[in-house]
């Protein structure tokens, strides 16, 4: 119980210092769902990571410079940092031997490993003021005030307009790189824009997230985004809303449990969105799949049904019992009626007197069906050399399947036949 | 009559090995232009520092006697199918009009007559049908068609297009050289990069046989003979690899000041 009033307590703002938690863990969040988009697509998740573990001697540097805790000098000196630390992966993979996992492993621990000095020599210096530097290695949002807040308003915006400015051309770059360059889009520029907002985004993110749990903020969101869309600006906007939900919600939690970082939390939520997704994600989602074979079973189930009702002979419709037609399938009794009721309801079936009779449509679908079968059939038959009495169950299974364009193609191939390999007339 | 495109003494270095190696022609205009060679000789190299993909080491190119930025709405590159991945959130409507985009620039809106130009080239390679699908599930074939409407809605003069008939279909392969014999009779030029020696005589009425350097260059009835193809295909010239390994190990500059 205490766990929702505390929650309660955090979204109605109760204190001042919540506003402050909230607005910056949104937009901080947001950012980074937004660029982390292009970091997905443009497969550089890894280098994310580099410039979020890199960020922290900078970060640790400017504050032996300027001896304070100035959010705009740490933001620098971590972008400074960030910085340094691609172009030296870029380099070194272009002139070296050395290839580019190895970079991306060698400079993020030398660049970590430093930070991490830096910061210990720090913390022994005593000064006063350094205390909180070490929470830039989890994050903690509790900690950023409102000028935080401010700057990170401003500098998002900017960031965002540059994207929104320059989206066609960031996703021509991230798609196809040479295109780009042969229609004479500026790929180094549009590389540019990215690798700095990125960077900016990094530098400003580890305060809410830390530095070992920021590239999880850039990658996760999109990642997320991926299993609902395909089409690109909805990703972007899908992304900057689940990672900015899961900025609030994350720093929700952390502000209810005192002295939790702020990171891991944002990360777990975001995490969890990720695990949703993927068993329930419209595209390339696990219950996707589910509904998918459904529909399949549904189709197979329809389909077979008013097959029985299928009749060699042109001229008057005849209408059959129930146990006629029972008869005639090898389906379970239950399966049967479902099916009969599908048809009913889509009007290929008319039922009087407890017999049904296939409308002209259902006539019309009825020999769709059968006549599928026995272009499959044939068609097996004459190309994978099969005899005629091995092809029907494979036509059972094929015939659901099978398009009106495929069809097409068939009667083309076959040469439009009239009989199948049994001999039966292949109706038309 | 302008030459489509030339070369002077083009050579590009990766890691310090020549990937092509002074290669020098010039290509006539309005003919469908085989560049063959075995697979790393240099072709798609080739394409790319013609196409400024690549910045070449030494030599320069020009298209219809111009620098490539002064033509570069009137050429059109096709690159590999393989080189992208079809797995990036977008439609087969969203993949042609980029192909506006090399008239339209990075921020003007595509307008009606725009998605009229592009549905008209989904409709040149049979993909109509296709504009909403997502690209990653397409077929090979189906890639390939879209990457060509891509290049035909940009209404360019000059195509060069890297491997289009890998890893296709019979029927798309066959589709696809209808399409570029119809646009040769368009008055359009096209460079293609191709490795099967079977179907090159059929496709090609020029070439551009390659091994690193330039092997030859002409008319298909003069350059596909059997001494031309064995130099071309018959490995590479030793003493040249040897070079070339030299130049590497002992970091020898190909040029000097």
């Amino acid at each position: 119980m205490e766990f929702f009033t505390e929650i309660a307590s955090f979204f109605t703002f109760s204190e001042p210092n919540v506003k402050v938690v909230f607005w910056g863990s949104l937009i901080l969040c947001a950012i980074s769902g937004l660029v982390g988009t292009f970091t997905l697509l443009r497969k550089r998740a890894l280098i994310g990571d580099v410039i979020s573990h890199s960020v922290l001697p900078g970060i640790a540097l400017a504050f032996i410079i300027g001896q304070q805790k100035n959010p705009l000098y740490l933001i620098i000196g971590a972008a400074i940092s960030g910085w340094i630390s691609t172009y030296l992966v870029d380099y070194i993979t272009k002139h070296s031997k050395i290839k580019n996992d190895t970079a991306i492993a060698l400079i993020l621990s030398v660049f970590f490993g430093a930070g991490v000095l830096l910061l210990t020599h720090i913390q022994h210096s005593g000064n006063a003021a350094q205390s909180g530097l070490d929470q830039f290695i989890f994050g903690r949002a509790s900690a950023m005030n409102m000028n935080d807040v401010w700057l990170f308003t401003i500098v998002g915006s900017i960031i965002t307009l540059l994207i929104v400015v320059f989206f066609r051309g960031l996703s021509l770059l991230s798609f196809d790189e040479s295109y780009s360059q042969s229609i004479g889009f500026p790929n180094e520029i549009l590389k540019l824009i990215l690798s700095i907002t990125t960077v900016i985004t990094v530098a400003m993110g580890v305060q809410a997230v830390g530095v070992v749990l920021m590239s999880a903020l850039l990658i996760t969101p999109a990642a997320c985004a991926k299993f609902w869309t395909n089409n690109i600006i909805h990703l972007a906007i899908l992304a900057v809303i689940l990672s900015g939900l899961a900025g609030v919600l994350g720093s929700a939690i952390s502000y209810t449990y005192n002295g939790m970082p702020t990171g891991p939390w944002i990360v777990v939520v975001i995490s969890v969105f990720a695990f949703i997704s993927a068993f329930i994600g419209s595209k390339n989602g696990l219950a996707k799949k589910v509904l998918q074979r459904n529909q399949n079973n549904k189709k197979i189930l329809r389909e077979n049904t008013i097959k029985l009702f299928y009749n060699p002979d042109e001229g008057e419709t005849l209408s059959y019992p129930f146990d006629t037609v029972f008869q005639k399938s090898n389906m379970h009794r239950n399966t049967l009626k479902k099916g009969l009721n599908m048809l009913k309801s889509e009007g290929l079936l008319k039922v009087t007197n407890g017999a049904y009779k296939p409308t002209e449509l259902g006539v019309k679908e009825s020999k769709a069906i059968v006549r599928k079968h026995r272009l499959w059939e044939l068609y097996i038959s004459r190309f994978m050399h099969l005899q005629p009495d091995h092809v029907h169950d494979d036509a059972e299974g094929i015939e659901h399947v099978i398009t009106p364009e495929i069809e097409r193609e068939l009667e083309k191939e076959l040469d439009f036949p009239t009989r199948d390999p049994h001999d039966s007339e292949i109706p038309y | 009559m302008t030459p489509s495109v030339e070369t002077h003494n083009l050579t590009v270095i990766y890691d310090k090995k020549p990937a092509v190696w002074n290669i020098d022609f010039t290509l006539p205009t309005g003919k469908i232009i085989g560049i063959m060679g075995p697979n790393g000789s240099g072709k798609s190299t080739l394409l790319k520092a013609i196409m400024g993909i690549i910045e070449p080491n030494i030599g320069y190119s020009k298209i219809f006697d111009q620098e490539l930025d002064d033509v570069r709405t009137r050429v059109s590159y096709v690159p590999q199918r393989q080189s992208v991945d079809w797995d990036f959130p977008a439609s087969v409507k969203d993949v042609v009009a980029m192909g506006r985009f090399a008239t339209k620039g990075m921020f003007k809106r595509l307008n009606s007559e725009d998605n009229k130009i592009i549905e008209e080239s989904l409709q040149k390679v049979n993909m109509l049908s296709f504009s909403n699908r997502q690209i990653s599930q397409l077929s090979g074939g189906q890639q390939q068609r879209v990457f060509l409407a891509r290049a035909i809605a940009q209404n360019a003069d000059i195509y060069l297009m890297d491997e289009p008939f890998v890893g296709v279909d019979a029927g798309t392969e066959q589709a696809i050289i209808n399409l570029l014999k119809s646009m040769r009779d368009a008055g359009k030029t096209l460079l293609v990069v191709h490795h099967d020696l079977h179907t090159a005589q059929d496709y090609f009425e020029h070439m551009v046989l390659l091994n690193t350097r330039l092997v030859a260059e002409g008319p298909t009835e003069k350059v596909f003979t059997k001494e031309i193809l064995t130099e071309t295909y018959g490995g590479t010239l030793t003493t040249l690899s040897k070079v070339a390994s030299l130049l590497k190990e002992k970091d020898f500059p190909m040029r000097h000041k």
